[in-house]
């Protein structure tokens, strides 16, 4: 063999190395995948930390999106609230979407009615998830137990929305497990089976804690869940268990009261007191990790705009007399900037509720909490259903009575007629009430709607229709399964 | 007339026989020759061999017929290049040789050996050009493959993707912002994916990376995106070729959809040794401003905005009378800006080595206040030959570059401002930019912080850098004649930081007292390449290359924010965190992709008349579903040299005539990670103040995610007419993309928005037409002309069982609510969507006849009249209608090339087409209010007394409707650039020993001819954003510049 044969075959050798280094090296890319930064499923829902934290998700939803706003952070209050008499759009309400709901003009195709709908399945798909998930684990039994109560608990909350805005609905009790579309697509059912559900979940969260301390504070109660109850049955005009169940919750272990102070209800620092039943909890946590923007654009600052929602007409200012402690609370008309100290003087008058005052540059971090239930509707609801089973009974005036006393509004004239005292306390609580999601709903549930909405000049479209929202026309456009509610065209 | 070929040698018995019946051929041939060797005596056997070899790089050419002139006697070169001649001639003779791609060479041989070097041809159709892993002569090639001028190439550019402007058609370059290092969003053949990556695959030195300026974000910084491709410099690039058919990018398979751009560098050569410095510098200027209000127009407009609402003026007559134009806010961000640039270049090379060394600084501020880009780079690459069959060789780039951009501002006005510039054009006139102490203003009563537009530009620091270092190496090894075996390891390991602070002065950091924030991304790249490829020739007819390998290719990705705010003092800005008072969330992320292929290729060739291709690649991607992670691309071309065939060839005025077909199925990848796994995302809860982190699914899983496919035919000629004076090249295409990487809607009710399907298809057709003339040379004055034309139809034919339609999300949340696009079936993409106005209500009475989109009790005269486009008496959302699309008619370009003795000229035009803009910043700046400035034509609205059909009255933030009031004709014609040159004679290159030295000076965007209202019609607020382009949302506005330079090599 020659040297240069030699050195030739050297260097194949050295070309043959290097080539089996390289494919040893990089031959076998794994091409499966394993996320190192996001949670997959399949690994998920394995220990007690993963259960917690599924159900938390599920509260998420309460104060919490991705790409709107967050579902008790104001979405559902143009529902429930601009297409009322309380709430109009504002002139830096941009959306033409709103601008129709704030006109009573609202379609199928109406992006507001579409994200509420989103977000309350949202919720009810993450139940679903824990509802399904949590019993076949190993941990602690208290805990599992309470976890799939709590989702329970708030799969009614949002199917209870759900079929008191749209009527019937699909009702969606498992999470989907494959991404065929014919396999995803769920029909109407009749309310009275939602409300079975509502019903059915409900009594099996009665039996969460009646109180929770520390940072479970916040949690669905077992009280929560009379209160809902209670109002299901106000809702169905079941007037004999929800004087029942009110009875539950004023003589229970709960604890329940009205806070003395009405604007102890919209601070930051006297939160979840004793009236508070359940609130969608919301916090500035000094802008670590807050991802809940509470009524954030309802406030814009000290510009020369107007907030994106104003009071449809100064008739909802005018329920209010001067000494009712409560007006000052739900409106405000001026405001001192924190960075310069100047008092911002407004020309009319604003909702205030959710105007937190100590963060008023960065409002979309309010701490301020959203009562969805509270004492004082309890109390409000229980005068309600014993007035149409008897009329204004002395039991009647105390619940209302007690609301009116905390406002100093005095006691309601005594003697009333059943109807006098219904449209007093209808009266009482849209006073005690404003911007807090029950308006539409309180106007829907006694057949009020179209005779109070159409009293706001720029609200006269209202019609018969506007007693159900329309099915988002997104869903029927995919499931033409989905039926149209009567009034809206496809 | 027979040619006897190599083979002979072979077959010893045939080969005699040929060679006896050759010889009496001769001997009957020669007293009827002409030539020279009339007077040689009658026959005696010479032999003669030697070897043909390129003259540039002296590699040896198989397959050369080399003939003995004035004979019929004619060998070829076996696959190491030589040849042997036994002949009747004597020495000396003549010998003709030629080959396809080479220059044709007449020698007299006076005896053996011979070494005979072919000078390759400087002719577009005989060029040797760069393929997917490998080079090709061009006269073989059956895809359709542009290669960018010379020309172009050395022009002055900030980044590589702007070099593709113009030069190719079929390569629609639209700059997204005039921001110094910002992208530009580039289309080949029109865009395929609607959710997926549309930007082309670049390659640079066979190192394929896809320019996602994504992986340079951290999510730190804020305004315009930073251009991942910036890194390279410009001036180091040696050749771009743009594949642009299945048979040319089907080797790329699963990212060959978009097409490929192929970028190499320069290289030394052997037996020369340069040092070329080049420098320019010039300046820049914005192409023009907005037409806004001035003071007094604005207080009047207040005025009536007031009266509209029944509250009292807020300026008195007086006021209003000593207002005067107030303050003009652009002319005060806007700025005359210097860009420089200087490199320093060695290239050479000796019998076994060639070797090119580079050094770059590039410095560009930005025509908007403290914003700049700044590169420095250094390029190594070398090759070695170790031994006759074996080659090491490696391609290095390192760059550092640094961004500082304008910062998005979200503090001042009331509407959802994008970016810094609608806030500088919005403020207000009347109020004052500097205070009586000459310091910025920050009071502006119409803001609800303390702060001033142009303070915010000087102070907040939003600065991007960008380490890149990208090289591969390579040993080639010649295993047997004709097989390479190459093996070659690349890296890109790409590392940014991004920086920002804004001090208590900003309106991003007032409420907050200063905030800062930092981030870190990571994307690591490594690449390693097999590949074996075969050469052989048969009998000199057939030419045969097979290309055979195994790729793979992983990427992993990291990043990291973190951030604090309530700073005592801002002397720290953002490089100490630990001092501001309060933490931001800090955030981290990881992802990896693999890539594993198979590729392989054959090329054949008969006679070089007829070519064939066949190519396939499978690729098997990690970001597929379990079930589908295994892709394949086949493609087939064929092409037609017919200028060989006889009866082309007797007709003088054609150079050259080929025809090409091709056919094939490439992919795209581009969906990020993960997709198809159903991955949760923290959804948080605050249970009484305290923050638990919870955990939901943001999707369900979709284990048969795979690959959109793109089909795509292609037929081609390419002409040359005179002599290849005139080269004209003319391609046909369609394209249609199966299988859309789309997010169908499914029903909410599931708890889930969308799904990520392969579901739904796109089709492009299109015409390309590219011409080269050289109208005048020979002389001392030459002009050369090019011109580029390119049209592509775009369609979306399908989008799943459950929709026609859909508005795509677009970033913006005002631009959100209005969805101004609408991809529909029959439409193409980019399609805008939206009411027809027809003028103003005039009257009560016309509005009481005419349906309304508002309630009429809410409608009064002043107001925008909208179109019942469906006559249902009504306006609402069904009157929405077609508003015409962002995608050109037609793009094309003008080169022309002058040059008389040493000045040289170039003029080069670009336009489009038939494409509209939504801009959306004339809209905001229609949108009256109490706190911002308006356009112009604002000062000419409707009141009572001014009937006017165009401006509506004024009111507080009338609601804003996407209309066709605010979708402009894009189409422009542009000069885009000229360059007046002038090369150096003899006498002063001697005087300083220079080989060469040039200078030049430039003018960019010297004029534009074009109906667009914004800034410019190159324009694209939302960069590489697929289904948001066109849109004009108060982008960085672009610019004209003047520069001068020189380039000089010793």
């Amino acid at each position: 063999m020659s040297l240069s044969n030699l050195i030739i075959k050297t260097r194949m050798k050295k070309i043959y190395i290097l080539i089996g280094v390289a494919s040893i090296l990089f031959s076998c890319n794994k091409l499966d995948e394993k996320p190192a930064s996001v949670i997959v499923k399949e690994q998920f829902f394995k220990t007690q930390g993963d259960a917690v934290a599924g159900v938390t998700a599920v509260y998420g939803e309460l104060v919490s999106d991705g790409t709107e706003q967050p579902l008790y952070g104001r979405e559902i209050n143009f529902l429930t609230d601009m297409t009322t008499d309380d709430l109009s759009a504002g002139p830096s309400a941009i959306n033409p979407n709103v601008r129709a709901l704030s006109s009573v003009t609202y379609t199928a195709t109406n992006d507001r009615v579409q994200v509420l709908w989103r977000q309350l399945y949202t919720g009810i798909s993450r139940a679903n998830v824990a509802i399904d998930q949590i019993p076949a684990m190993s941990f602690d039994e208290t805990v599992r137990k309470r976890l799939v109560l709590e989702a329970k608990f708030l799969r009614a909350l949002f199917y209870f929305d759900l079929v008191r805005l749209w009527g019937d609905v699909p009702l969606v009790l498992h999470d989907p497990t494959s991404t065929d579309l014919n396999s995803l697509k769920t029909n109407r059912s009749p309310a009275a089976d939602v409300y079975k559900q509502i019903i059915a979940d409900l009594n099996d969260a009665k039996n969460l804690p009646a109180s929770y301390s520390g940072a479970d504070i916040g949690r669905a109660t077992g009280g929560a869940a009379k209160a809902l109850l209670l109002k299901v049955y106000l809702t169905q005009k079941d007037w004999t268990n929800a004087v029942a169940k009110a009875k539950e919750i004023i003589n229970g272990p709960y604890g329940y009261g009205l806070v003395a102070n009405y604007g102890d209800l919209f601070n930051k620092a006297t939160k979840n007191g004793k009236e508070h039943i359940f609130s969608a909890q919301f916090d500035s946590n000094g802008g670590l990790g807050n991802t809940s923007t509470l009524m954030g654009a309802a406030f814009t600052g000290f510009g020369v705009s107007v907030p994106a929602d104003i009071p449809a007409d100064s008739s909802v200012y005018k329920q209010f007399s001067a000494n009712d402690t409560r007006r000052a609370v739900t409106f405000y008309t001026s405001l001192t900037n924190p960075s310069t100290g100047v008092v911002k003087v407004y020309p009319s008058f604003y909702f205030g509720k959710y105007v937190d005052r100590t963060v008023l540059l960065t409002s979309n971090q309010s701490g301020i909490n959203f009562p969805i239930i509270r004492y004082a509707d309890v109390l409000l609801m229980y005068s309600e259903a014993l007035n149409e089973i008897g009329g204004a009974t002395t039991d009647a005036y105390s619940g209302i009575n007690q609301v009116r006393n905390r406002a100093n509004t005095g006691d309601l004239t005594p003697g009333l007629s059943q109807a006098a005292f219904r449209d007093s306390l209808y009266a009482e609580r849209r006073r005690e009430f404003v911007q807090e999601a029950q308006r539409w709903f309180d106007l829907a549930r006694t057949g009020k709607l179209v005779e109070a909405v159409s009293k706001v000049a720029t609200k006269t479209n209202v019609s018969a229709k506007n007693y159900l929202f329309p099915i988002p026309q997104s869903e029927i456009s995919i499931n033409a399964g989905l039926t149209q509610n009567p009034g809206y065209t496809n | 007339m027979e040619i006897y070929l190599h083979a002979n040698f072979l077959y010893p018995s045939r080969s005699y026989k040929v060679f006896k019946q050759a010889v009496i051929l001769l001997l009957i041939l020669i007293p009827f020759a002409s030539f020279s060797q009339t007077s040689s005596p009658s026959v005696i056997n010479s032999k003669l061999y030697g070897k043909v070899v390129d003259a540039t790089n002296k590699q040896p050419i198989p397959g050369v017929v080399v003939r003995i002139k004035g004979t019929t006697h004619a060998v070829a070169t076996n696959s190491d290049g030589e040849f042997n001649f036994v002949t009747g001639q004597k020495f000396p003779y003549t010998l003709l040789v030629s080959f396809i791609g080479y220059d044709k060479v007449e020698l007299t041989v006076n005896g053996s050996p011979v070494q005979i070097e072919l000078k390759p041809a400087v002719n577009q159709l005989t060029d040797v050009v760069v393929v997917g892993y490998g080079t090709q002569k061009k006269s073989d090639i059956t895809g359709a493959i542009s290669s960018v001028p010379k020309e172009n190439l050395n022009q002055v550019s900030s980044s590589v993707d702007n070099l593709l402007r113009g030069s190719a058609p079929g390569v629609n370059v639209t700059q997204s912002s005039g921001q110094p290092g910002a992208s530009a969003s580039i289309r080949i053949r029109g865009g395929n994916s609607i959710t997926g990556g549309n930007e082309p695959l670049y390659v640079i030195d066979g190192f394929p990376v896809y320019n996602d300026n994504a992986s340079v974000a951290t999510g730190s910084g804020s305004g315009a995106g930073v251009n991942a491709l910036s890194t390279i410099n410009p001036s180091d690039i040696e050749s771009i070729e743009i594949l642009k058919d299945a048979s040319a990018t089907a080797i790329y398979g699963s990212r060959g959809a978009n097409g490929v751009i192929l970028i190499s560098t320069k290289k030394g050569r052997r037996g020369t040794s340069d040092v070329s410095y080049g420098a320019y510098y010039g300046q820049q200027r914005i192409t023009k401003t907005l037409p806004l209000l001035d003071a007094t127009q604005w207080a009047n407009l207040r005025n009536d905005i007031l009266a509209g609402t029944g509250q009292p003026p807020s300026f008195t007559a007086d006021q209003i009378a000593a207002l005067g134009k107030g303050s003009d806010w652009q002319s005060a961000a806007f700025r005359h800006a210097p860009v420089q640039n200087h490199e320093l270049s060695f290239t050479g090379g000796d019998e076994r080595s060639r070797f090119g060394l580079s050094g770059n600084y590039f410095s560009q501020d930005g025509i908007v206040l403290n914003t700049n880009f700044k590169r420095y780079s250094i390029r190594a690459n070398y090759e070695r030959d170790i031994s006759s069959k074996f080659k090491i060789g490696l391609n290095s780039t390192t760059s550092y570059s640094t961004t500082t951009g304008a910062a998005t501002n979200t503090g001042s006005a009331s509407l959802s401002s994008p970016n810094l510039i609608t806030n500088i054009i919005t403020t207000s006139p009347v109020v004052p930019i500097k205070d009586q102490n000459g310091n910025y203003n920050l009071v502006n009563p119409y803001t609800s912080v303390p702060s001033n537009p142009i303070n915010d530009l000087l102070s907040v620091i939003n600065k991007t850098n960008i380490n890149r270092s990208l090289g591969n190496f390579y040993g080639e090894y010649t295993l047997l004649p004709g097989l390479k075996a190459k093996v070659s390891l690349g890296a890109d390991l790409l590392s940014t930081k991004q920086n920002y602070f804004a001090g208590p002065n900003t309106a991003n950091g007032y409420a907050v007292v200063g905030i800062a924030s930092v981030g870190n991304a990571t994307v690591n790249t490594w690449l390693n390449e097999n590949t074996l490829t075969y050469d052989k020739i048969i009998d000199n007819k057939h030419f045969i290359n097979i290309l055979a390998g195994y790729t793979t290719q992983k990427s992993n990705g990291e990043a990291a924010t973190a951030g604090s705010k309530n700073f005592v003092s801002s002397a720290t800005t953002y490089n100490s965190l630990q001092s501001g008072s309060q933490t931001s969330t800090p955030t981290s992320s990881a992802y990896s992709w693999a890539l594993n292929s198979y590729l392989a290729r054959i090329n054949y060739s008969y006679l070089h008349k007829y070519n064939f291709t066949v190519s396939g690649r499978a690729d098997g991607s990690s970001r597929f579903g379990a079930g589908n992670k295994w892709g394949y691309f086949p493609s087939a071309g064929f092409s037609w040299n017919a200028v060989e065939e006889d009866f082309i060839k007797n007709i003088k005025s054609i150079s050259a005539f080929k025809v090409r077909l091709s056919a094939g199925e490439t992919g795209n990848q581009e969906i990020g990670q993960y997709q198809s796994l159903a991955t949760l995302s923290p959804v948080n809860y605050d249970f009484n103040s305290v923050l638990i982190t919870g955990f939901a699914a943001n999707r369900l899983s979709n284990p048969n995610l795979k690959w959109e496919k793109t089909k795509q035919y292609d037929v081609g000629i390419d002409l040359g007419l005179l002599d290849n004076r005139i080269n004209l090249t003319v391609d046909a295409y369609y394209k249609k993309t199966n299988d859309l990487l789309l997010s169908i809607p499914i029903p909410l009710s599931t708890g889930y928005s969308t799904s990520l399907q392969n579901i739904g298809s796109v089709q492009n057709k299109g015409l390309e037409l590219g011409i080269n003339t050289e109208n005048i040379s020979g002389g001392a004055f030459t002009w050369k002309t090019s011109l580029v034309y390119a049209l592509n139809r775009n369609k979306v034919l399908n989008l799943g069982a459950t929709q026609t339609s859909f508005f795509p999300a677009v970033p913006n949340g005002t631009l959100g609510i209005l969805q101004p696009v609408n991809i529909k079936v029959g439409l193409p993409l980019g399609t805008f969507w939206g009411y027809k106005t027809a003028g103003i209500f005039q009257s009560a009475a016309e509005i009481t006849n005419s349906p309304t989109l508002d309630t009429k009790a809410n409608t009064k005269p002043g107001d925008r009249k909208y179109v019942d486009t469906n006559n249902d008496g009504l306006i609402t959302a069904a009157d929405k209608t077609n508003l015409g699309s962002s995608q050109p008619k037609f793009t094309g370009s003008f080169i022309n090339n002058f040059s008389y003795r040493h000045v040289d000229l170039l003029v080069f035009f670009q336009g489009s087409y038939g494409n509209k803009i939504y801009n959306a910043l004339r809209q905001q700046l229609e949108i009256t209010n109490l706190s911002t400035n308006a356009s112009a034509s604002v000062a000419d609205r409707w009141t009572p007394t001014n009937p006017t059909n165009d401006v509506a009255r004024a009111t507080n933030s009338p609601v804003a409707q996407m209309s066709d009031r605010y979708i402009e004709n894009g189409s422009y014609l542009r000069l885009k650039k000229v360059v007046l040159g002038y090369t150096f004679n003899g006498s002063l290159l001697n005087k300083i020993r220079a080989k060469q030295l040039r200078i030049y000076v430039s003018a960019q965007n010297l004029a534009t001819i074009t109906k667009y209202k914004g800034y410019d019609p190159e324009v694209n607020s939302f960069e590489q954003n697929n289904t948001s382009q066109g849109i004009d949302f108060g982008a960085y506005p672009n610019y004209k510049t003047f520069l001068v330079g020189l380039n000089v090599t010793f």
